[in-house]
């Protein structure tokens, strides 16, 4: 029996009996089957960003078992061509051999070891000669920890307590970012930050002006990627804005790379934008999907980062460093961002017209290598939520609700495929709008 | 962690007074409407009183119309009872079935009728939700008025405030089977209204009039089975059982607001 086979009778089977009406029959059984038995010994059944109800249940998968290159695989043996990669991660392909290849070695030879492996030495090497402006480096595991320690060491180092972000803005799951906003936090960690309209220059402003001499710093994403809204780029008054109001407050300004990483530009989004940041978080493609994020700060903050005490069980394994490093040199030979904007490109394209042709005015926002469709007639994103249904129907993944990644592991053809999908499933949905019309509804 | 009645802030006692207040009155209500033993008993002119509890915020309305099906806050005929009690704690204790102090103060004819009715009611509508023999539709309406009165009843309170802010106001139309309800969110504020159920089906086309959002359930077995605990909703929810389409983190916000609801009716007294 296959593995994929084996599976799912190993889902199915445990559920005898037990079966409900609705997706337990349809093609996603198997990942019903895991979804019931995890729903009784975890909280959720799949917490967070991965729960069933931030996709379209029925229509996508909930358990993913292999990926290769631009494909993934779910328990039931469907196919999707993936435009999530991971949440991001992925930006070389899924099983890259260059990646995979010496990452695999390392693990044979050992991965966690009481010391730091040399690679820690050459990727911090190479990130602080290729990132923008950047000194230092500390690895971390999760974007969270990136983000929470260089909020914490602006803290540190200015003295001052007040966090300013952008509404909206996603910074990771600690207390201090999160919307877990139960009274416990909002009274403590999460009363010293302060939000404005992301690309508000006034209402920043106004924000430097209630809140002079407290600021510690100003963390962003390189441009604004607000869950279930369109994606908004920074104006470049804004950017300026935000480094005039940082030099005369003294607090500084922290770049929050970790979802854009490398998708823009090999040296930092930031350079992509023309900013200037103090600190700058990087993550989840930076490995390819091995577990490691990265703080870079410049000099100014270097004595206030040693004064730290920083570690993590797993923050200094070699596997994810070796993979980062390969990961670096895979990005660059397959052609970088230029690569991924150029399918992004044809991507952004197709959709935009193919969405006018059946009467709709579908938008892609956002840069072009982390594309994003919504409907400007529809800010409730029933249509999304039809339209990426209709698309993972005919076995394309795209989230209704969270931007999209390409990778440098798609080809042409994939977005030819993509397109070829979108035409029908754009019908689709002018045929169930005229069908309302014609019903009266 | 359960929690006991002496440990609650005074914000907290006065919120769950009103809580169970609103629930007793939106139950009756919804009891009238189902049981036609109660609408034949229902007194000629039909029933309108108030309840007011000191220190718990504006005073709440009970109206069962005589003769119709349906019922509801409605403008009518003046009240003819004022059932007063002089402490959440009164409020609480009367509305879980323990001893406590409600002052009934007749503000016109008929005000013994309009007590003696509510309590006929009241009790109705706790045997309907108990006995097993209630229709499936009478069981989720009792359950699902349970549940969106309850939000509106706690959504104002202060632990809820900072989470009421990052929910876009909007409405959610809520549905199973016959049964439709339209949530408004707006501001600290959630405002429960019935609605046709066409009013609150899933749009080929969405314009204007859709709700944000859409919460429904595949029948009324599955609306009984989330509503009362029996399936966790979130494996509903994966399964399709129930469905959220539109704009969901308002609907995620109502579920926050949801937990809490349930924090308060866990209160031991
Ligand atoms: C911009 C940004 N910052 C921080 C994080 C948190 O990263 P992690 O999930 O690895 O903790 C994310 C994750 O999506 C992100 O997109």
């Amino acid at each position: 029996m296959s593995k994929v086979a084996d599976e799912r009778s190993n889902a199915a089977g445990s559920l005898a009996g037990e079966r409900r009406a609705g997706i337990s029959g349809s093609r996603f059984a198997a990942s019903m089957a895991y979804f019931e038995r995890a729903a009784k010994v975890i909280p959720g059944g799949i917490y967070g960003s991965k729960s069933p109800g931030f996709l379209v249940p029925g229509h996508f998968p909930y358990y993913l078992s292999r990926a290769q290159g631009s494909r993934i695989y779910d328990v039931d043996g469907n196919e999707f061509i993936d435009y999530l990669c991971g949440y991001g991660s992925q930006i070389v392909g899924y099983g890259n051999p260059a990646v995979d290849g010496p990452a695999l070695e390392q693990a044979r030879k050992g991965d966690l070891l009481n010391q730091p492996h040399p690679a820690m030495v050459e990727l911090a090497e190479r990130l602080v000669g290729l990132v923008d402006g950047m000194d230092w480096a500390v690895f971390v595991k999760n974007g969270t920890d990136a983000t929470t320690l260089a909020t914490s060491i602006a803290r540190a180092d200015t003295g001052k307590q007040i966090i300013v972000a952008a509404e909206g803005a996603y910074h990771g799951a600690a207390n201090w970012c999160s919307t877990n906003v139960f009274p416990v936090f909002t009274q403590a960690e999460q009363r010293d930050v302060r939000f404005f309209p992301y690309n508000d220059v006034q209402a920043l402003e106004a924000l430097f002006a209630e809140h002079r001499g407290r600021i510690a710093c100003i963390i962003l994403t390189p441009y604004h990627h607000p869950t279930y809204k369109p994606q908004q780029m920074p104006t470049p008054e804004f950017i300026a804005a935000v480094e005039r109001l940082c030099r005369a407050e003294g607090a500084y300004f922290i770049v929050d790379d970790i979802r854009a990483n490398f998708r823009l530009d090999m040296h930092g989004s930031h350079r992509f934008f023309g900013a200037h940041p103090d600190l700058v978080t990087m993550g989840k493609a930076l490995a390819n999907g091995y577990p490691i994020s990265v703080l870079l700060g410049r000099d100014s903050l270097r004595k206030t980062a040693s004064s730290f005490f920083i570690t993590g069980t797993y923050w200094m394994s070699a596997v994810p460093m070796i993979a980062a490093l390969a990961t670096l040199d895979e990005m660059e030979r397959l052609g970088g961002a230029a690569r991924l904007a150029a399918l992004g490109g044809m991507l952004k394209e197709g959709l935009e017209s193919l969405g006018r042709e059946a009467g709709f005015c579908a938008r892609v926002s956002g840069p072009l290598a982390i594309p994003y469709l919504t409907f400007d007639e529809d800010t409730d994103l029933y249509l999304n939520q039809r339209f990426c249904a209709a698309m993972a129907d005919r076995g394309v993944f795209l989230h209704p609700h969270h931007n999209w990644f390409i990778s440098l592991a798609h080809t042409e053809e994939d977005i030819a495929r993509t397109l070829d999908a979108a035409r029908e499933a754009f019908r689709e949905l002018r045929q169930q709008a005229r069908g309302a019309d014609s019903s009266g509804g | 962690m359960k929690t006991n009645f002496s440990q609650l802030t005074l914000e907290e006692k006065s919120v769950l007074a009103r809580l169970k207040a609103s629930l007793a009155l939106r139950l009756a209500e919804e009891a009238c409407a189902c049981d036609t033993g109660l609408q034949r008993a229902c007194p000629p002119r039909g029933v309108s009183m108030k309840i007011s509890i000191r220190g718990a915020g504006p005073v709440l309305g009970l109206r069962v119309p005589q003769g119709s099906r349906r019922s509801g806050p409605r403008p009518g005929r003046r009240p003819s009872l004022l059932l007063f009690f002089p402490s959440a704690e009164a409020a609480v204790r009367v509305f879980s079935g323990v001893k406590g102090t409600a002052i009934p103060l007749p503000l016109g004819a008929g005000a013994l009728a309009a007590l003696a009715f509510f309590r006929k009611t009241s009790s109705r509508a706790t045997e309907l939700l108990r006995a097993p023999d209630t229709s499936k539709e009478t069981r989720a309406r009792l359950l699902l008025a349970a549940t969106l009165y309850g939000l509106e009843a706690i959504a104002g309170e202060s632990y809820l405030v900072r989470r009421m802010q990052i929910v876009p106001d909007g409405v959610v139309g809520v549905r199973a089977g016959e049964i439709a309800y339209r949530v408004a969110k707006k501001g600290r504020i959630i405002h429960v209204q019935k609605d046709a159920p066409s009013a609150v089906a899933p749009a080929a086309a969405p314009d204007s009039s859709t709700p944000n959002a859409l919460l429904s359930f595949a029948d009324y077995q599955k609306a009984i089975d989330v509503l009362s605990g029996k399936r966790q909703a979130v494996v509903a929810l994966g399964s399709g059982e129930v469905r959220i389409e539109g704009l969901l983190p308002l609907v995620q916000g109502l579920f926050a607001v949801l937990d809490r609801l349930s924090w308060y009716l866990g209160v031991e007294i």
